[in-house]
């Protein structure tokens, strides 16, 4: 079980994921519609995983977003799952600054494929990531490291996979390969970036995105 | 006695409120006169002083004592040629800085306020640059204007001539017997009054009197004449110190330009928002609401919950339609689909809508053009929602009539009136949009109504 609190101000929406979390036997502890409560409740209950909605009250911007960064900053033990409508590469950035675990980036969609958005939670709760396959998409796109460059189009795709926070076993099942293929893949991968292979995942997305990110 | 004074009180209060006004409005001109006099002097001194240098340098050569004239006469023409030069060079700026002046001293005295000319564009290398305001119009305009008003300068200093000295005039019997009180057999010279037709020597007590009765003629004629003189004055100064009628329409161009581009961007924004808000995320609970309800049917043949199931389709499938009629109105707000049947079928629509009852009255013969027809519609829309909003009014008149240069939108109600675009931005809002096709909002609505807005669209662009 899981202790959540959600920010997000459509009442609707916010009905339904207090509802989807329920179901699978997490609790809600608070659920608020602005960047300042969410902060007050996180301060209040310290959960597991903040869900946060980007554009809120009063400003409907990136309030979101300045909430989350600065949970991350003052409340490292909770988890934080930003959901959006649309993927901003600088927002991702903005988020994964320094370290990537715990950290998670989705679009709102994703929350239909319940049992896929409830990994995410309990992922990103565990300290783990969750991007979203467009977050990887975009950084890929807009990344202008020379070495992906040499990466072939296989290596590509399980990068990707691997930056949204999946492990070597995951990365195996979407590909329906082997996971000693996938192996070595990722040994390739770091080979032509230049990473020293780790075993944690999160430490593997963060190589990856500061990479990127450069 | 005491009692019919209340009666009176308001119109003996009147006539000296009036006075008042005049008075002070008479005042200003005067002073505008009284400044105006000494700055068109200025203006013709310059060359008078530029012309002197030439003719000095020829008389210092003649001076030093050359037998020869030739050297003199070659000194003569080429600081001659020089100050043209500087004459041309320097005419420009200084009727801008003057121009500036007059305008300034215009809107603060007269409260005529003339738009300034644009700024001189100086772009290009150094020597353009030097030169840019030789070939800028508003400064050639500027001098022009100061050649041209000398003869008004003239009468303006008549003006001031009159009110200065016909108060001085008047003064003459006050202190005559102070500074005349000379024993009867000594002779001084006469005292001189100054009045526009001549000097009065005034030698005697009663000669005074005629000082007097100049003074005072003078005095009640100065205002008349400064009224006279500073509106011709005002118009030359509109005429040619003001942007000039193709500047001054690129300007408003340029503004409603800027303001159909801020309009769209903000109606681009506003679209984002409602949908953002709005279908988009309807969309998404609905998609997540069918999400858990494929989980609670479970995977093959048996179901899981089928009560919670049947629960979440049913809300997905009042968020559906939700969404559907949520974007339905959306895009009736991008653009009412009736009125590519003209505006007729758009204003009944419209007006089959309000909640207040609507009287309407379209007769538009020709068909304008979209941008016209989408402007007059919205127009309308905007302005039924107000009246149903503010007014408190029992009935609305839409008329449309189609001229043949325009078309007039008129909205009014028999409501509480007040209607001020200041506040609130809406009648605010609707001028810019009517502004971008050069068209025109009237807004007539006294506190206690009745509130008639009348919207004129030109039909050529």
């Amino acid at each position: 079980m899981l202790r959540v609190v959600i920010a997000e101000d459509a009442a609707l929406f916010r009905a339904g994921l207090v509802r989807l979390l329920e179901d699978r036997g997490h609790q809600v502890c608070a659920e608020v519609a602005d960047g300042d409560a969410l902060l007050d409740a996180v301060a209040r209950h310290y959960p597991d995983v903040a869900v946060v909605d980007i554009r809120m009250p009063p400003t409907h911007t990136d309030e979101g977003l300045r909430a989350a960064i600065t949970l991350r900053r003052d409340h490292p033990g909770t988890g934080v799952l930003v959901l959006s409508q649309y993927i901003e590469t600088r927002y991702a950035t903005r988020l994964l600054a320094g370290d990537a675990a715990g950290v998670g980036y989705l679009l709102k969609d994703r929350v239909a494929d319940v049992a896929e958005f409830a990994d995410a939670v309990a992922r990103v709760a565990g300290g783990g990531t969750a991007l979203d396959p467009e977050v990887v998409r975009q950084l890929v796109r807009s990344s202008h490291a020379g070495g992906l460059a040499a990466l072939t189009a296989r290596e590509r795709e399980v990068l990707a996979l691997m930056a949204e926070g999946r492990s070597n076993a995951g990365i195996a099942a979407a590909l329906v390969v082997s996971a000693s293929v996938v192996e070595k893949h990722v040994a390739s991968i770091f080979g032509k970036l230049g990473l020293p292979p780790s075993e944690a995942d999160n430490r593997r997305v963060l190589a990856v995105l500061r990479y990127m990110g450069s | 006695m005491g009692s019919t004074s209340p009666v009176t009180m308001p119109a003996g209060d009147q006539i000296p409120g009036r006075l008042a006004a005049f008075a002070t409005r008479a005042v200003r001109e005067l002073l505008f006169c009284l400044l105006a006099f000494p700055l068109g002097l200025c203006f013709l001194a310059f060359p008078v002083a530029l012309a002197e240098v030439p003719l000095g340098a020829t008389l210092l050569t003649h001076g030093s004592q050359s037998p020869q004239a030739q050297p003199a006469g070659v000194v003569a023409v080429i600081t001659g040629a020089l100050m043209i030069l500087l004459l041309v060079f320097l005419t420009p700026r200084i009727a801008l800085g003057l121009g500036g002046v007059y305008r300034r001293l215009a809107a603060w005295l007269l409260g005529e306020r003339i738009a300034a000319p644009p700024a001189i564009r100086r772009e290009g290398g150094p020597g353009r640059r030097l030169t840019a305001p030789l070939r800028d119009r508003p400064s050639w305009r500027a001098a022009a204007y100061l050649l041209v008003k000398l003869p008004v300068t003239i009468v303006e200093g008549y003006a001031a001539v009159f009110a200065i000295f016909g108060l001085a005039n008047l003064t003459y019997p006050f202190w005559w017997h102070l500074f005349r009180n000379h024993p009867p057999n000594v002779r001084l010279s006469p005292v001189v009054a100054v009045t526009p037709f001549g000097s009065l020597r005034i030698a005697t007590f009663p000669g005074t009197f005629a000082a007097f009765a100049a003074g005072a003629a003078m005095v009640l004629a100065a205002p008349w004449l400064a009224r006279g003189v500073s509106s011709a004055d005002r118009w030359l100064m509109r005429g040619l110190l003001g942007p000039g009628r193709l500047a001054q329409r690129v300007a408003d161009l340029e503004h409603t330009r800027a303001l159909a581009v801020d309009n769209s961007a903000a109606m681009l924004r506003r679209l984002e928002r409602n949908l953002h808000d709005g279908a988009q995320i309807r969309l998404a609970t609905l998609a997540m609401n069918l999400g858990m309800a494929k989980e609670k049917l479970g995977d093959d043949g048996e179901v899981l919950d089928a009560a919670a199931a049947r629960e979440l389709v049913d809300s997905a499938h009042r968020g559906a339609k939700d969404a559907l009629s949520e974007l339905r109105s959306l895009a009736r707000g991008i653009h009412p689909p009736t009125l590519d049947n003209g505006l007729a079928d758009a204003l009944a629509t419209l007006a089959a809508g309000s909640v207040i009852p609507v009287e309407l009255d379209v007769d538009v013969p020709v068909r304008p053009r979209p941008a016209v027809e989408a402007i007059a519609y919205f127009c309308a829309a905007e302005l039924l929602a107000n009246a149903a909003k503010h007014s408190s009014a029992n009935k609305i008149k839409i008329r449309a009539a189609g001229r043949e240069d325009a078309l007039l939108l008129q909205v009014s109600d028999d409501g509480t009136g007040g209607a001020d675009p200041a506040r609130g931005s809406g009648l605010a809002g609707l001028a810019q949009r009517v502004a971008v096709v050069d068209g025109q909002l009237d807004i007539a609505s006294p506190p206690g109504g009745p509130t008639r807005i009348t919207v004129e669209l030109p039909l050529r662009a």
